[in-house]
């Protein structure tokens, strides 16, 4: 019982016009999705740029503010822009928390010993939400709606769908301009190549560290929003993007934003289009396994530079 | 003493008189262990647990002679404990063979498998590295359930195992497990004091450096992900038999992540912390329950639940508490358990100043 | 420095006495005043809606407690939390037998888990009632202490497939399916009709469980051309397809499972798109007049007013229910033996859920019926049939 994809259907016609269009579609959609991995991407580039801890609490953080959000917006009918507002506002003070009340406190970590802690702040945020707002599925009242849809010349995009592209790549440009042209984004590149030195020439590491996790924190919840709004508010409704959105920014390199961005389009690409040819079960891990290949040819991503250390 | 004359004196597995009189007082304690859990619900656990406990640890100590000594990550464990189950039993059920030939088959294949995923760790570092591992334990994770030979997706039963002809009990089940988590604690212990286990360590402090010294980086990076899997294989076969029943959808990613914790938890570099952090994890895991079926606080917590959060999800209390755990024990001691047991003893050592 | 050995060593013989032996009775989990009864859910994880079934059982015993309970004896019962991971629910069996001593598992959610569970119990004479899945490995074999309840994933999609197709008439039919026993045992069931007829599923597209993207599958259905879509998945993998589909403008007929029988839940988070779905039933609607429900429900409002009154929650009376006739029926002499000769009585016993009927010494699914109905706009449902025998 092979039969996982539609190919098997008797009445279809492989040349038909929507096979071409299927292609077409495919791709389409898969951007779409791919928005969303490079917006998770681009929150956990940011704090690995500066700091390089792996946030595997990214995807937790932004599912409890979009619960936030959701409140907001329907128990107490606040209205979206305000929601907005208080809900980045929630995200920052989250990150902020996170990072003084914990990954301070670490006396001498080893990178291991950040990752669990990280890992350990998204089961205690992931049972807080289950506890607070029950385990059941929600849906995200938003303004922009994922039923009506675009249509180019026949490819259909949802609203959501085109809005989230748009916003990825604007967030991935501002953030890629402000860390390498502004004074405090090249502050920040200097703190993750050099701690000590970044502090010798006056940089206040500390405050650039809140303010990193500040930022990655906002995009989770921009990420969040979106993607309960495509799809189902529920505690793991991350789980898997922050999966997804890891390997995307891996792909790219974990220390480049525009290849986080790539990566997620790549990962978003490939996958629906094995999934649409060839078989949907494994696409998952074809994509991982097309991501490990790229690795081995380059072993720091697509986009970012290579450095080989020096004993 | 703690100074060494010669080298046979460094790779003794027993340091002095007294560690060996502790090491047989506690290999008696685990000798009578089941009875007394048995007959005083110790701690209340069940042999079962016990049992759960020591394949953990089993797996925890190949996965620190890859994070903690090596210094490589893996977060696709589950995969090789998946693949040391499924071919065990697989090995028992469609091809006959005996138990005490699978065992050791099903490790043998999980390292081919260590083998092959170690290749692309010598090119990676860090999170790349972690991405390639993690790819792996999905992959293994959904090529089990399409494939019907592995029981597809309904998964597989564990067959009955007979000692001289009587079914085997947990009890029993306790004792070959325990005698061979015995048998993989000495030999890590003594690979981690040969020339392998110093050249893993080489390799984690510093590669570039190990292999100008002559350390084979290719030789000694795919062998320590070979022995990894096979440990976490060898467990992985066992646990099948304790389980009864194993099913892919159950070797998730949470199960690498937990693996993990109990390494870092029991502290990297350490084959005794690996076996406490297993212990005390699996332990929580388990016990972690029943939250407002506590004494004093339970009531409480009910009411404060029904004024401010939600009744259906007061069992998630539960995951925040082993999880601010997680947290406390890397935030204030981070080399782990075995770190805490340092200062112990160092306190002890130095008690009068 | 024997000072320090001496704290050492004492410190472990003060852990030794931490608990006390387990007392001994005549009856495993039955004492003159109180049965002992215990069910696992995943409470939390990923799975934990589900988890509302065993706080519907809890409910229920709470009811029965409060109304003096049954022959002298009340309920105590004791609630696990699993989260849906197989090596903690054969802790929780075994907690349950050896620790607890519980007189019978009732409920469980889960394959996997309840797998690892089940010859465990079966092998120490647990009576288990009613699993809450629909699978065939509570029946294959036989137990005799494993009483079924649940209607069979299979003959439901057999059934249903029938429905579509000969009494709604329509002849291309499409399957989208979760990949594990419970949406494997559902195409199975679909195969089975579709073989008989002659007929064969245009499409059957399978998606992984934690797979949150579907824009291929929907986009593969379309592809298909099919006129009905049978869904054999989960609450959120139904919201994300119907969403899909209907982005890029497919509309079938859907009909789906009673694993999505929760309209109430499902037309909220599918944002109204769940209307039209073809549904079937277990137990009676949340809004029933069915007496019992009526009684059910104000009891709810006294004793657990927080929880939401959702298909699943009182899932847990439906499924219970049985038990405690089987109880009843075995009179003041309650034993593991009289409990299972009065559920070999039971025929077209019916509480808020499918009638339930043991035919014989062999039988041991005793829910063998469920109804079909359809949703309306307005999320209320339409009855479309009375209870259909599902089950030889």
């Amino acid at each position: 019982m092979n039969a996982e994809c539609g190919l098997n259907s008797e009445i279809r016609n492989p040349k038909s016009a929507f096979g071409e269009k299927m292609f077409g579609q495919l791709i389409v959609s898969g951007l779409a999705v791919g928005a969303c991995y490079a917006l998770i991407a681009i929150s956990m580039v940011i704090i690995y740029k500066t700091s390089e801890v792996l946030n595997f609490a990214q995807g937790e953080m932004a599912m409890i503010s979009t619960f936030v959000a959701f409140t907001l917006l329907e128990t107490h009918q606040v209205s979206f822009p305000y929601t907005l507002a208080f809900t980045f506002l929630f995200a920052i003070l989250l990150a902020i928390f996170f990072e003084i009340a914990f990954l301070r406190q670490a006396k001498d970590p080893t990178v291991l010993g950040l990752i669990i802690i990280t890992l350990g702040f998204q089961m205690v945020l992931m049972g807080f939400v289950g506890w607070k707002w029950g385990p059941d599925q929600r849906a995200l009242p938003f303004p922009v709606s994922n039923i009506e849809a675009y249509n180019f010349y026949g490819l259909i995009i949802s609203k959501i769908n085109f809005w989230t592209l748009i916003v990825s790549l604007v967030l991935m440009l501002i953030l890629f301009l402000f860390f390498r042209y502004t004074k405090l984004g090249i502050a920040m590149r200097a703190t993750q190549q050099n701690q000590l030195a970044a502090r010798v020439m006056g940089i206040r590491t500390k405050w650039i560290f809140s303010f990193t996790w500040a930022i990655s924190s906002m995009v989770g919840a921009v990420a969040g929003m979106l993607i309960a709004a495509m799809g189902v508010l529920d505690p793991p409704m991350m789980m898997d993007p922050l999966l997804k959105g890891f390997a995307s920014g891996v792909l790219g390199g974990m220390t480049s934003l525009p290849g986080a961005a790539l990566g997620g389009a790549l990962l978003g690409v490939i996958e629906n289009l094995f999934g649409g040819y060839i078989s949907l079960s494994f696409k998952s891990v074809v994509a991982f396994a097309i991501i490990v290949l790229m690795l081995c040819i380059k072993p720091s991503g697509l986009l970012a530079k290579h450095y080989v250390k020096k004993v | 003493m703690d100074i060494k004359r010669n080298y046979y004196e460094d790779i003794e597995l027993f340091k002095s008189n007294t560690i060996l009189v502790w090491s047989i007082l506690f290999l008696v304690f685990l000798a009578i262990l089941p009875w007394l859990v048995m007959k005083y619900h110790l701690l209340g656990l069940s042999v079962y647990t016990v049992n759960l406990i020591t394949v953990h640890a089993i797996v925890a100590i190949g996965l620190n002679i890859l994070v903690g000594f090596t210094g490589q990550i893996s977060m696709g464990h589950a995969g090789f404990f998946a693949i040391g189950a499924f071919t065990t039993v697989i090995f028992i059920l469609k091809i006959g063979l005996p138990f005490y030939l699978a065992l050791p088959l099903g490790g043998f294949i999980s390292s081919i498998f260590g083998f092959l995923l170690g290749l692309p760790a010598l090119r990676l570092k860090g999170p790349y590295l972690a991405i390639a591992t993690l790819g792996f334990g999905m992959a293994v994770t959904t090529t089990i359930k399409h494939l019907e030979f592995f029981g597809g997706r309904m998964g597989l039963q564990a067959p009955k195992l007979y000692l001289f002809g009587t079914p085997m009990k947990d009890i029993h089940f306790y004792y070959m497990i325990m005698i061979i988590a015995v048998i993989m604690v000495i030999g890590a212990v003594k690979l981690i004091k040969t020339r392998v286990g110093r050249a893993f360590i080489a390799i984690r402090d510093s590669d570039i450096a190990a292999e100008a010294m002559g350390v084979n980086l290719t030789y000694y990076k795919t062998l320590a992900f070979a022995v990894s899997a096979f440990y976490t294989g060898v467990a992985g076969g066992l646990y099948a038999f304790i389980l009864g029943f194993i099913n892919p959808e159950s070797f998730h990613l949470i199960m690498s992540i937990t693996f993990l914790a109990m390494v870092v938890v029991g502290g990297l570099g350490s084959v005794m912390g690996s076996i406490c952090g297993a212990a005390l994890m699996t332990y929580l895991d388990i016990k972690l329950q029943a939250i407002q079926d506590i004494s004093l606080i339970g009531p409480a917590l009910v009411t404060f639940s029904q004024k401010y959060m939600s009744v259906a999800g007061i069992s998630n209390i539960a995951v925040i508490v082993y999880g601010l755990i997680l947290i406390l024990i890397v935030l204030f001691e981070p080399l782990g358990i075995f770190g805490f047991w340092i200062r112990c003893k160092r306190y002890w050592k130095t008690w009068p100043f | 420095m024997v000072k320090k050995n001496l704290i050492f060593v004492g410190l472990l013989v003060f852990t030794f006495f931490i608990s006390a032996p387990a007392s001994a009775q005549a009856v495993r989990g039955v004492t003159d005043t109180e049965i002992l009864v215990g069910q696992w859910g995943p409470q939390t994880g990923p799975a934990a809606p589900w988890g509302a079934v065993a706080r519907g059982s809890d409910l229920l015993f709470k009811i029965i407690n409060e109304e003096g309970g049954i022959h002298g004896r009340k309920f105590k019962y004791f609630l696990r939390d699993d989260s849906y991971m197989p090596a903690k629910t054969k802790a929780i069996a075994k907690e349950f037998v050896e620790q607890i001593g519980v007189f019978a598992v009732v409920g469980g959610v889960g394959v996997a888990t309840g797998m690892t569970a089940r010859d465990y119990l079966m092998e120490n004479k647990v009576p288990w009632f009613s699993p809450v899945t629909g699978v065939y490995e509570w029946i294959h074999p036989i137990q005799k202490y494993l009483f079924a309840m649940y209607p069979l994933y299979d003959d439901e999609a057999f059934n249903l497939t029938s429905y579509l197709h000969e009494k709604l008439g329509y002849k291309k039919i499409a399957m989208f399916y979760q990949n594990d026993d419970y949406g494997k045992q559902g195409l199975m069931g679909v195969n089975r009709y579709l073989l008989k007829k002659g007929l064969k599923l245009v499409a059957n597209i399978s998606a992984e469980v934690t797979d949150r993207d579907l824009s291929t599958h929907a986009l593969k259905l379309k592809d298909s051309g099919a006129e009905a879509v049978i869904m054999w998945a989960m609450p959120t993998h139904a919201a994300l397809l119907l969403g899909e589909t209907a982005k890029i403008g497919y509309k079938p007929q859907w009909a789906t499972s009673n694993t999505l029988s929760d309209s109430a839940l499902m037309m909220g988070i599918t944002r109204g798109l769940w209307a039209g779905m073809i549904n079937s039933f277990f137990s009676e609607l949340p809004d029933s007049n069915n007496p019992l429900m009526v009684k059910y429900r104000d009891w709810h409002k006294k004793l657990a007013p927080q929880e939401r009154w959702g298909v699943f929650y009182f899932a847990g009376i439906a499924f219970a229910e049985p038990f405690v006739e089987g109880v009843r029926r075995a009179g003041r002499n309650l034993t593991t033996e009289s409990w299972v000769k009065a559920m070999e009585t039971m025929k077209d016993f019916q509480g808020i859920g499918l009638p339930v009927t043991y035919a014989g010494l062999k039988d041991r699914q005793g829910g063998k019926h469920v109804f079909y109905g359809k949703v309306r706009p307005d999320g209320n449902i339409e009855r479309l049939t009375d209870w259909i025998r599902i089950t030889k």
